[in-house]
């Protein structure tokens, strides 16, 4: 074929990505030499950062398939809150301080009020899912005063200041919650839910893999989660609305769409994705107010996903989920554990390098 | 050929559409007849059901006073309706007159009153507008009738109808037995060499002519078609070319009442690709240009592309230029090019086809002039049959056809079946077929200019017998293929196809015919160039600004040079090599009657009506200014004024003195 | 061609009355003491030099500013403080300068959420998507469909909208105000950057709109020969007061017109 259209561009700079593609298969490929000449010898600093890791995941591949089961799980409740802020985010354009707090929060309500029900001598399973309806309700209260108290005076305010709100928000939260159900941690009440207990062994690729049931239903919470949302944006007439609201404001008021009402409808879904996070989250290890430093998690994965994009948030989620805990089991060791907290934060860096939008972001397409 | 008669014998019942019509209702009354999509949705008619609609309508233009040879004009898109009309319209004997919907008032007007059309079965508001602004002219006319009622309610209806009016007039009538019968007999009565419908030729001069075509011509000609690619009952094709054209008349109408094939009415102009992927069309049809801007929609879409799928898209294209076509011919490939060709198929070509909308395709022509090989072996490398066709309306379009496996980029193909060619002294090509049509309508003199007493049709195209295919190859128009003042060989439509090959040169009308040298106009792509107008940010206000811009004269330059120089590799044509040319501030088109309906330059009108550029083409000047009327749609008039930048052309030497040159 | 007669509308009912109207922003006075009204059925036109308050006005109109002093009245109702989507609710749609359309979404989805205030609110249904709300979606399918029909835009309808171009953007924003079933359609400058060809279209667009379905129109215009064509009465402001009002004719005779509009000197 011949070139279609007109070329103007004399000599094109290589592009980005064939820069990048390049540069990983040398590094490769000299590691892979250096190695083969025995320039790292077992111990070594190199060793262990660039041969050792690789080795072991071919070598003990049960183990690798762990790793990345656990990175999975914890990959799908990032997933979780970030879609908390992606929604809030896309529909009134406010970067939600306070989602961190709203799952202890919701956590906190969901055991508090079951812990009532049982000073009645009411208990069991019923009573754990009324006292999930109540939770909801409070989160309903809460998404409907948030909208009364914090947006509707600061409509047209400048971003940083409903930002601003939002801290403010997280604070009221940790004092009301701290208030109401005290300061200490508390058990999540995942036995009167019906969550599983125990796990189950594979025994694959030479070796035994655990799986632990209680993330097993939280992957599939989280997915179902995930697909009901996805379904109710695509399809309805109020994921339409809340569509056309992110999209604009403006043009969203035209139609007779009431933001008032789009703010209630997705402050209340972030509540509902907040307390199904503080049940899964919980349950793993307890509720207490340490628990909103996992929305500090979110931030990563949002910048990697895009603020914007729900599919973005899940991606992103899996990336630092799994990334983290690979990174964790492979790399840790080398700077002394603890890798976890900071990791996410440089991958997200490094693919940001690439893609300032994100990976889903919307790509800025301006007519001029 | 005569291994074909027995095809034609089981015909000898139905030598009419309308007997036509019964027999489909009969063997495949069930099955899907026509389909349209409105409102987002397809609807189909079965055969048994067009059959009662046809019916119905029939017996209501009875009660118009619809009578035998009475003409009726069909003018609008390709909707059932008006195709069910025609068939109507023919049970009665009378004579459907397709009209070209994007005609202006004024041409209309003419067709009309030369066809002495009694009745009109329109499309919508716009053709009954345009109708009721030459009524005075049309004294004729008695009736319209309208498939699509919006803005029509409040219009006089004392002699205009809605058809679902008519239709339940006859509706009702069909139950007086003496009505039916009449209608019966009137079917029955009609023969095979009468008058089926006559089509108006747009023609490159002069007024439109008449071409009268009888049941036979039509009938004969598309079985025989049919015959040629092995075609049945389970194609499916997409109507969307003009009616009045006689390939639309062929291919969908004609055939699928020979074969029973379903036709599906596209929702709009805009929608046809996307629909046609939606039908999964096994046959189609389509001039070149169809062709030409499927693919430079796809160039300009995969240039706003990663760069991952460009490199994939282009590395496959590469593939399957190499091996699509040997592929699709059935010659021996080898097994890893094979692969590469399946993976190909995974990754691109299938996905690029269904966005065409030709998976499915199984026989694909292309006519109505020469297609840029490129073009051709494009979607032939897809493993599309694309495949070319020689027609005339005055042969009920079929002359010459490639047959599967034999496709040569430059050739037209094989007589089709009962088709006599012939290449007079002048080498003018001459054609005998069932086909030919009965004469010009009240035009004697040009019918006999045209048709021999023994039945022979001058083409008016200068051609020649490949002797290493036996294909016919056409070089021009006969009287077109021209000379220079020095003598050597002229054919300018040669040289205007090699300039439109480049996908940023949308039209080329070249000149030179007793003159010092050769020259052109050109018109740029709006849809190429614009796209790369704005990944290189330049702005432009308007298609003449972008015309004129220093840039884009630099590119088209380097195009006519590249033309130049393949020009010089072709002893014959190296004198015609184009010495100075121009881009016209304005796209050329058909409502300024620059083209022909079906696209094609009219290249004496735009001299006369470019008079002042040709004359600064051949004075030596360095740019030419214009002042030129045009026709909005409404037929309201404007001017566009414009100052045009003259480029000269370096020439090349011809192969032998180039080769001298190198040594 | 319009369907009702200037007498007819010279009669009619006062669908939407605009009352000694002014509006500030902190200093600035963008309209003052501006009174009008649109009767049913009519086609209105807004001009004025730009910078005139054309588009505040409408502003008011739907409810996006609030009128600091005076009052409008909309079938009968005054409402001092309407809200945009009460005026939606209500039957007043509108189109913008610069096209305010969702770009992410697909022509259809834009025209749907036009249809968002006529389906029924049965939450419960929409999530099922199955039942009443899926025979609603069927119904509102439809009259969108006819709706895309009536614009001639098939071939758009899954483009997502920030891909088109500039005429179509705007075609499909009449679209969406039409899915409304508006009582009164208020079109700010819907022939702003258009080509001739596409300018005829919106015409004929807007003149079938006005024929077929009757509804009211009010339109900010800057192109004479359209308002003139278009419209039954016009009025005229002029720095945020109202100096004409009156048929095209009347309009154009109008020596403060002619000095306002055409800057002429005498």
């Amino acid at each position: 074929m011949t070139d279609a259209t007109i070329s103007a561009r004399e000599a094109k700079p290589l592009p980005k990505w064939a820069v990048v593609t390049g540069s990983i298969v040398a590094v490769v490929i000299a590691i892979v030499l250096a190695n083969a000449a025995g320039l790292m010898p077992k111990g070594t600093l190199l060793h262990g950062a660039l041969i050792k890791p690789f080795v072991d995941m071919v070598d003990l591949p049960d183990l690798f398939v762990q790793t990345i089961w656990e990175g999975f799980v914890g990959g799908v409740l990032y997933a979780l809150i970030a879609l908390g802020f992606v929604l809030i985010f896309k529909a009134s354009g406010v970067f939600n301080f306070a989602q961190g707090i709203m799952v202890v929060f919701a956590g906190l309500t969901l055991v508090g009020v079951y812990e009532k029900f049982a000073s009645f001598g009411f208990t069991g399973m019923i009573a754990a899912y009324l006292a999930v309806v109540v939770a909801l309700g409070v989160m309903f209260l809460l998404a409907v005063a948030v909208e009364r108290v914090v947006l509707r005076p600061l409509v047209n305010q400048p971003d940083i200041i409903l930002f601003m709100a939002t801290f403010g928000l997280t604070y009221l939260l940790i004092g009301l919650g701290e208030t109401i159900y005290g300061g200490s941690a508390k058990v999540m009440i995942a036995d009167q839910l019906g969550l599983p207990k125990g796990a189950i062994d594979f025994d694959i690729l030479g070796g035994r893999v655990t799986l632990q049931k209680l993330d097993i239903a939280a992957a599939v919470i989280a997915v179902a989660m995930i697909a009901v949302l996805a379904f109710f944006f695509q399809y309805t007439r109020i994921g339409r609305a809340l569509r056309a609201v992110a999209d604009s404001h403006k043009a969203a008021l035209s139609v007779g769409i009431s933001l008032n009402q789009i703010w209630i409808i997705v402050w209340f879904t972030a509540g509902i994705v907040a307390l199904i996070t503080g049940i899964m989250w919980g349950a793993r290890s307890d509720v207490s107010f340490g628990l909103q430093t996992i929305a500090l998690k979110a931030l990563p994965v949002l910048i990697l996903g895009g603020f914007t994009s729900v599919p973005g948030a899940i991606v992103g989620g899996l990336i630092i989920g799994i990334g983290e805990k690979i990174g964790e089991f492979y790399w840790g060791p080398l700077f002394g554990n603890g890798i976890e907290s900071w990791l996410a934060y440089v991958i997200a860096l490094a693919f940001l390098m690439f893609r300032p939008q994100g990976l889903f972001g919307d790509k800025i397409i301006e007519r001029i | 050929m005569a291994n074909h008669a027995d095809a034609r014998a089981v015909s000898g019942a139905h030598d009419t559409f309308p007997k036509l019509l019964a027999l489909n209702a009969q063997r495949f009354g069930t099955r899907p007849a026509t389909r349209h999509k409105d409102l987002g949705i397809w609807h189909s008619w079965t055969w048994s059901e067009v059959r009662d609609i046809v019916r119905h309508f029939a017996l209501g233009l009875r009660a118009l006073g619809l009578r035998r040879g009475d003409k009726v004009a069909i003018v609008g898109s390709n909707r059932p309706r008006l195709y069910w009309s025609m068939a109507a319209v023919q049970s009665w004997g009378g004579v459907p007159v397709p009209v070209y919907a994007d005609s202006v008032a004024d041409e209309m007007a003419y067709v009309l009153e030369h066809a002495e059309a009694s009745i009109a079965v329109v499309e919508d508001q716009e053709q009954v507008d345009k109708l009721l602004s030459i009524s005075d002219r049309l004294p004729k006319l008695t009736h319209i009738i309208y498939d699509e009622e919006r803005g029509l309610r409040d219009y006089d209806h004392s002699r205009m109808h809605s058809f679902e009016q008519v239709q339940a007039n006859g509706r009702a009538a069909a139950a007086d037995p003496a009505q039916a019968k009449a209608l019966d007999d009137e079917i029955a009565a009609s023969k095979g060499s009468d008058l089926a419908i006559m089509l108006y030729t747009s023609g490159t001069t002069g007024r439109p002519k008449g071409v009268m075509l009888s049941n036979d011509n039509v009938i004969i000609s598309a079985r025989n078609g049919g015959l040629f690619d092995r075609l049945n009952e389970n194609e499916e094709t997409i109507a969307y070319l003009p009616l009045a054209w006689v390939g639309d008349n062929i291919f969908s109408y004609g055939q699928s009442y020979v074969l029973g094939f379903c036709v599906n009415c596209p929702e709009s102009a805009a929608t046809v690709v996307e629909d046609r992927r939606e039908v999964g069309t096994s046959y189609a049809f389509a001039p070149p240009r169809v062709y030409e801007n499927l693919l430079t929609q796809t160039m300009v879409r995969m240039e706003d592309a990663g760069p991952f799928k460009k490199k994939m898209f282009h590395y496959f294209l590469g593939v399957a230029k190499e091996w699509g076509e040997k592929i699709l011919n059935k010659e021996p490939v080898p097994l890893v090019a094979r692969l590469k060709y399946a993976l190909g198929e995974v990754l691109v070509y299938g996905p690029l086809k269904n966005r065409f909308g030709l998976t499915s395709i199984r026989v694909g022509y292309t006519a109505g002039e020469a297609i840029g090989p490129e073009i051709f072996r494009f979607f032939r490398s897809l493993g599309i049959n694309l495949k070319q066709l020689y027609g005339q309306t005055e042969a009920s379009v079929y002359i010459t056809a490639q047959p599967d496996g034999e496709i040569h980029a430059d050739t037209v193909g094989k007589p089709n079946i009962d088709v006599e060619v012939k290449i007079d002294e002048n080498g003018e090509v001459l054609y005998r077929s069932p086909g030919v049509f009965l004469g010009y309508y009240k035009d004697p003199e040009k019918t006999a200019e045209t048709k021999t007493p023994d039945g022979w049709v001058r083409s008016g195209d200068a051609g020649f017998f490949d002797p290493k295919t036996g294909h016919l190859k056409i070089i021009d128009r006969a009287k077109d293929v021209g000379k220079l003042r020095s003598g050597a060989l002229f054919a300018p439509k040669y040289v205007e196809n090699k300039l439109k090959f480049y996908p940023n040169i949308k039209e080329a009308v070249a000149f030179g015919q007793d003159r010092d040298f050769a020259t052109c106009f050109l018109n740029i792509d709006l849809t190429a160039v614009g796209s790369w107008a704005e990944r290189n940010n330049v702005s432009y206000g308007s298609y003449q600004e972008l015309a004129g811009h220093p840039e884009v004269i630099k590119t088209l330059t380097a195009h006519v040079d590249e033309v130049n120089r393949s020009l010089a590799g072709e002893p014959m044509m190296a004198g015609a090599q184009i010495r100075r040319f121009l881009i016209l501030h304005k796209e050329l088109d058909a409502d300024d009657g620059e083209l022909t309906r079906t696209q094609k330059v009219r290249r004496g009108f735009i001299g006369e009506r470019y008079a002042p550029l040709v004359t600064a083409l051949y004075d030596g000047s360095k740019r030419g200014h214009i002042r030129t009327e045009v026709t909005f749609e409404d037929g309201r008039k404007g001017v566009i004024e414009g100052d045009v930048a003259i480029v000269d052309m370096p020439l090349h030497g011809t192969a032998d003195t180039f080769r001298e040159a190198a040594e | 061609m319009r369907a009702p007669s200037a007498t007819d509308i010279a009669a009619g009912e006062v669908i939407l009355a605009v009352e000694n109207v002014s509006l500030g922003f902190g200093g600035v006075k963008a309209l003052t003491d501006v009174s009008f009204d649109i009767r049913k059925g009519e086609v209105r036109a807004i001009i004025g030099p730009n910078g005139a308050g054309k588009t505040s006005m409408l502003n008011c109109i739907n409810g996006f500013y609030h009128p600091t002093e005076g009052r409008i009245t909309f079938k009968g109702k005054t409402r001092p403080k309407m809200r945009p989507h009460e005026a939606a609710a209500g039957g007043i749609a509108r189109t913008f300068q610069n096209v305010a359309l969702f770009k992410g979404m697909s022509t259809l989805d834009n025209i749907m959420a036009g249809r968002t205030l006529k389906m029924n609110r049965s939450f419960f249904w929409q999530i099922l998507r199955h039942g009443p709300a899926m025979d609603e979606e069927i119904e509102h399918r439809k009259f969108v469909e006819e709706i895309i029909d009536f614009l001639e835009i098939q071939h758009i309808r899954k483009v997502p909208v920030g891909k088109l171009p500039y005429g179509l953007q705007k075609r499909v924003e009449l679209g969406r105000a039409l899915a409304m079933q508006p009582d009164v359609l208020l079109l700010d400058e819907p022939m702003a950057g258009m080509n001739l060809e596409e300018k005829e279209d919106m015409c004929r667009f807007i003149l079938d709109v006005s024929n077929q379905y009757g509804t009211t129109i009010a339109l900010i215009e800057h192109d004479m020969g359209v308002v003139m064509d278009l419209s039954d009465r016009v009025v005229v402001l002029e720095y945020g007061r109202k100096i004409a009002d009156g048929t095209p004719d009347e309009v154009k005779r109008d020596q403060r017109v002619i000095d306002a509009y055409l800057g002429v000197a005498h």
